[in-house]
């Protein structure tokens, strides 16, 4: 059993739909927190997103919406009618906190924004998780993770300067996005134990991509200058390169001196000055892209993972693939997968811990839940002439 | 101006000894929250990011006298905290930490899990210093497993962490995206493993320690790609800028210097609202689109379309129209639309710092501030990133009560500084020549009016 946790005293209700909030609700019930999460009557979005269990599409098998809504309860509302408005009006006078991921002025058109709510529950946090924020003349706009890529000044400088800028595959940002709403609730909780008040937190998912910038925006307001995408020649020493059997990218720094990075790739001409000064290797880059593509086309990623970490100390990673993850000895020495028993797929090993603590720490206490799964639990003997009146 | 004495960790001394990005972006936010924090950090080894990389860029681009002062990522990860610059690798320095630790609530490091093991400063050992205290500990792959000692940073932990795979130009190879990936995560994670360290320490007396491990944080980015091989044993392939199973979704070229417009349509109604926009309404009944799953087949054949309309409009040009026909659609903003652009400018993310005329800086500089705002509780950079070893005297003359005879024989030692022993020579490449090898797309020598900062 797991000792007193940070959040076992907090009650959460998550509105969200998606990712990004799911997580943040998510994350909450990973440190303990009892979290409901209300669904309109035909399900979160997230239920209707690849990829499913076995490629069946049914609303209860998507291994996303599994995944982000771990540790939750599962009811459902109809919002849109007066009589749903109304009781989710009741549900939030019992809660610490509401996740919500509406477009602005969704909630307020019925009666239900941040300051009538608080009004019947002083000390309530409402965290709000949108595209571009609750202000400014985008708060209006769609979004999806490339909007969010593109508008929050990643894509600008990703890819080759001789193509159109990339993002990251998957949906990185909304997963960051996730992990800043927890991150930004525990800070207005802290703060409502110092002062009594609760209060509105506004997550705007394009300004936490452009957080990541701390290169690129200094690069701006100290001197002017304009990062852009790479060169496709000359540039690879830092960037992903082939191999014998796959991709690596390695970069000085860590514990290895540039002569030693020279010694790991068996080429002593790596050490002269032209590649040693770091204003010189950017003159020099097609050259040392030459010497180190040859001095890696017999060697394997396994090999030379291990021999530039254990030897080395040098910084060299390999590409590692969805299944080199999933089978990991590392993860699972530290515990990071748990096994969940869902009531329509059965047993699945899921990742879970995002970090490790020596107390307090995440625990999988549930897993997601099915559509209404908890609504005779929650509305009670009310439940079954609120289902006949499409409210649930 | 935040009465700082409000603020939520207000009275809270952190012990930051932290390197490059990860956990000195995260003691910054903490900063930013009100916390005292003491950045520990080496004059004979200096943090990555006070220069001698070709990544930092000092103000103006100018060397000056001391440009491990005056770099613009230190100075934004670092801001609103105090520095003392002790070597760490000689056991006078490890006592004068020890000190720093038995006074502080909260005690972070980013070291390969050796270094404070050896030092004895472990979480164990550190705790019996101060009872209650809440360490918090940033590596490469974490404390425990068989990669426990590997070193491990963004760079390379993007493509150990399953990332590069699964990016890339479609039907291309492994790609890194953006800079430093998962540091920002780490960054989260430390200020999130805080904040609850917090929590439980107020709610039930005791300390714990965390550790992350940014391998972990990193693989946890692909949790439905790893779910998908787990339950269908699907690879899943590199498709660029298309949306996994969503059609059309790309990036396209707009009028102008290197100018780009994303775009998606997520349903019929969104792929119809597109097709009138770009004056080709007939589409939307198509027969060649007419489903998701035959906008998938057909993309090439859209993005043609899509590309043709967007080729004669400026990006933001086609982002408005686009939007305001409720089509999700966003222009690729470069590092001056960050600064410029009306909404960021609405929202405020970025901060303007002032900066005393001492560090020859500028007087202002804008930086990134939080992407969150909170309703009450008003939040701002609290200053520059400090001079090396600036508050040596004030920590531990002040807060330690270290007499001026030991503060003289540490100093006399080369056990604290102001000056870096071993400084790496300054990165001195104009700006000019910057954006001539590639390493810059463009400069704008008028920035500062651009912006409204104070020279």
């Amino acid at each position: 059993m797991p000792g007193p946790m940070a959040l076992d005293d907090i009650r959460v209700l998550d509105l969200s739909q998606g990712i990004a909030g799911p997580l943040a609700a998510r994350l909450l019930g990973d440190f303990g927190a009892d979290v409901i999460k209300v669904e309109p009557p035909d399900g979160d979005s997230g239920r209707r997103m690849p990829p499913f269990f076995q490629d069946d599409p049914d609303p209860e098998k998507s291994l996303f919406y599994l995944m982000l809504n771990l540790n939750k309860r599962g009811i459902t509302l109809h919002l849109d009618t007066e009589e749903g408005a109304a009781i989710l009006g009741r549900l939030v006078r019992d809660v610490d906190v509401i996740v919500e991921s509406f477009p602005p002025g969704y909630l307020a058109a019925r009666g239900l924004d941040y300051a009538s709510l608080e009004a019947e529950n002083p000390g309530l946090i409402m965290t709000s998780i949108t595209p571009f924020g609750q202000t400014g003349p985008y708060s209006q706009y769609e979004s999806d993770e490339i909007i969010a890529y593109a508008t929050g000044g990643m894509m600008a400088i990703s890819g080759t300067v001789d193509r159109e800028p990339l993002k990251h595959g998957g949906f990185p940002g909304q997963y960051e996005s996730g992990m800043n709403g927890f991150l930004a609730t525990l800070v207005a909780l802290f703060t409502r134990d110092l002062t009594g008040a609760g209060q509105q937190v506004d997550l705007s998912i394009q300004e936490v991509i452009a957080s990541t910038l701390v290169i690129n925006q200094p690069f701006y307001s100290f001197a002017g200058g304009v990062q852009g995408r790479r060169h496709p020649e000359g540039s690879n020493f830092g960037q992903v390169m082939p191999c014998k059997d796959g991709y690596f990218v390695a970069q000085p720094g860590g514990g290895v001196t540039w002569d030693g990075i020279a010694d790991f790739f068996g080429r002593p001409e790596i050490k002269e000055h032209r590649f040693a000064d770091p204003v010189e290797r950017v003159r020099n880059g097609p050259a040392l892209d030459e010497i180190i593509l040859d001095a890696t086309k017999d060697r394997t990623m396994a090999e030379m993972f291990k021999t530039a970490s254990e030897q080395y100390r040098m910084l060299l990673g390999i590409v590692q693939t969805p299944q080199d993850i999933a089978n990991c000895e590392h993860l699972a020495a530290r515990g990071y997968f748990e096994e969940v028993d869902h009531p329509t797929i059965g047993k699945i090993k899921l990742p879970f811990h995002l970090w490790n603590m020596s107390a307090s720490g995440s625990t999988c206490r549930r897993p997601a839940p099915l559509l209404g799964q908890h609504n005779a639990e929650i509305y009670g003997g009310d439940a079954a002439a609120l289902r006949a009146r499409g409210v649930i | 101006m935040t009465d700082d004495t409000k603020l939520p960790l207000a009275g809270l001394r952190i012990v930051d000894i932290s390197n490059v990005i990860s956990l000195p972006y995260a003691c910054g936010l903490l900063a930013d929250l009100g916390a005292e924090v003491i950045k520990v950090e080496g004059h004979s080894r200096l943090d990555t990011t006070r220069g001698g990389a070709i990544t930092t860029v000092l103000a103006d681009n100018r060397v000056g006298d001391d440009p491990w002062n005056r770099t613009g990522g230190f100075n934004l990860l670092n801001r609103g905290k105090k520095s003392v610059a002790l070597d760490l690798s000689r056991p006078e320095g490890r006592v004068v930490l020890t000190d720093l630790i038995k006074v502080s609530d909260v005690l972070m490091e980013n070291f390969t899990p050796r270094v404070m093991r050896n030092w004895g400063l472990d979480y164990p050992n550190a705790a019996k210093l101060r009872p209650g205290l809440i360490m918090v500990s940033c590596s490469g792959f974490g404390h425990t497993g068989p990669y426990s000692q590997y070193p491990g940073q963004a760079t390379t932990l993007e493509a150990t962490h399953g990332l590069a795979y699964v990016t890339g130009y479609r039907d291309g190879e492994p790609s890194k995206a953006g800079q430093s990936f998962v540091d920002f995560l780490a960054t989260w994670a430390l200020v999130s493993g805080t904040m609850l360290g917090l929590r439980y320490k107020h709610r039930f007396g005791k300390g714990l320690w965390v550790d992350v491990g940014m391998y972990q944080l990193g693989t946890t980015m692909l949790s439905e790609r790893v779910l998908d091989w787990e339950a269908n044993q699907r690879l899943g392939e590199r498709i660029g800028n298309r949306h996994p199973f969503l059609a059309p979704q790309g990036c396209y070229r707009c009028a102008g210097d290197d100018a780009w417009c994303t775009l998606l349509a997520r349903d019929d109604a969104e792929w119809a609202a597109l097709c009138r926009t770009i004056g080709r309404p007939e589409l939307a009944s198509d027969e060649r689109f007419a489903t998701n799953d035959l906008r998938r087949t057909n993309h090439d054949a859209i993005d043609a379309i899509i590309g043709a309309w967007m080729a004669d409009r400026t990006k933001f040009g086609a982002m408005e129209r686009l939007q305001a026909a409720g089509v999700p659609a966003g222009a690729v903003f470069d590092a001056s639309d960050i600064h410029l652009n009306p909404h960021m400018r609405a929202r405020g993310l970025l901060e303007t710092v002032a900066y005393p005329p001492d560090r020859a800086m500028g007087k202002q500089r804008m930086v990134i501030g939080r992407p969150w705002k909170l309703s009450k509780l008003p939040l701002a950079v609290r200053g520059p990133g400090p001079r090396l070893g600036e508050h040596n005297q004030e920590v531990l003359g002040g807060v330690l009560g270290y007499s001026p005879e030991r503060m003289a024989e540490l100093a006399g030692a080369g056990i604290i500084g102001t000056q870096p022993s071993n400084a790496r020579k300054p990165v001195s490449m104009s700006m000019e020549e910057r954006v001539k090898s590639g390493r810059l797309a463009s400069w704008d020598p008028d920035y500062k009016e651009r912006l409204g900062i104070e020279d």
